[in-house]
């Protein structure tokens, strides 16, 4: 019963930590955050991972997908080998804060949200919209 | 995925053609009547609930020992869970020729950090479970680690003493 105790107490620590550390990190990662600009409309994204995703990439069609119940990376890892199973997918990065798949794929892949949604959902999660730009 | 824990150590190769099932076989050592057998098994999605920031889940599962048809089970286990939070739980009927038995557990757990793709994750739980060849619940903390393809979830306690399971995804 103790331990019980004690493990309560270190969880009720961890998330008043947490919280701590989220409204202070805040301010620092609002600058990345919500300014990823897709045909002039804001994007919701981290915008340092995504200047990395985009490092070495030239040539390419980005797709930006949002996907819902996508909140476990375990659980994620099959979209991940879904889409490397397509040659022409270059790139792929998995966002879990933001519930984003980005996409490389080259320029010549005719990309349709339709195939997208299919093997999204092929691993139990459902792709709501996409965006997709050209780098 | 490998299973130990007092009653018994089992491994279960399992493969999922799709999101809604899966299949495989699980081999099991029973400590508790002292015997080996396997199980064909099969789970079942009955719901999925998909939000932008949850995940709730509703699944049947059966078992069944193809040499030996009366021992089988069948069951239903469930999740729900954030990037923050899971609460989990599960229930379990088990047939055989000497004793049968059910199995029901609840798990609650919260992430201390929230890792990005690719980082080391980790769930600290607590888990309570009464088997009904024992007397009584047993509730013990279980900690959840997973990164990549690999997961490992170790619980202990005196009652029960180790429960562990080991993952690894093709």
């Amino acid at each position: 019963m103790r331990l019980i105790y004690l493990i309560l107490m270190f969880m009720a620590s961890v998330i008043f930590a947490e919280k701590n550390h989220d409204s202070h990190e805040h301010h620092g990662h609002a600058v990345h955050q919500n300014d990823v600009y897709v045909d002039g409309n804001k994007f919701k994204l981290d915008k340092k991972r995504f200047d990395e995703f985009k490092k070495n990439l030239k040539d390419v069609q980005v797709a930006i997908i949002n996907v819902q119940g996508m909140v476990c990376d375990f659980c994620a890892r099959g979209i991940e080998k879904a889409f490397l199973k397509d040659t022409k997918v270059k790139k792929i990065d998995v966002d879990l804060e933001n519930g984003k798949v980005v996409i490389a794929y080259s320029l010549n892949k005719k990309i349709e949200f339709k195939e997208i949604k299919e093997k999204i959902l092929m691993n139990g999660q459902n792709a709501t919209d996409y965006k997709l730009m050209k780098i | 995925m490998s299973h130990s824990d007092i009653y018994k150590d089992s491994v279960y190769f399992h493969y999922s053609p799709s999101f809604k099932y899966s299949v495989g076989l699980e081999i099991a050592k029973d400590d508790y009547f002292d015997d080996e057998y396997s199980f064909f098994r099969f789970t079942y999605l009955l719901n999925r609930k998909n939000t932008q920031n949850s995940q709730s889940n509703l699944y049947f599962q059966l078992g069944l020992d193809p040499e030996n048809f009366d021992r089988h089970f069948y069951g239903l286990h469930g999740d729900w869970e954030t990037r923050r939070w899971f609460v989990g739980f599960g229930y379990k009927e088990s047939f055989n020729d000497i004793e049968d038995f059910s199995e029901k557990y609840l798990q609650f757990g919260i992430a201390p950090y929230l890792g990005k793709y690719g980082d080391l994750h980790t769930w600290l739980m607590i888990k309570t479970k009464k088997n009904s060849l024992g007397d009584s619940w047993s509730t013990y903390p279980v900690i959840k680690f997973f990164k990549g393809d690999f997961l490992i979830e170790l619980g202990y306690n005196n009652k029960t003493r180790t429960d562990a399971h080991l993952m690894y995804r093709f």
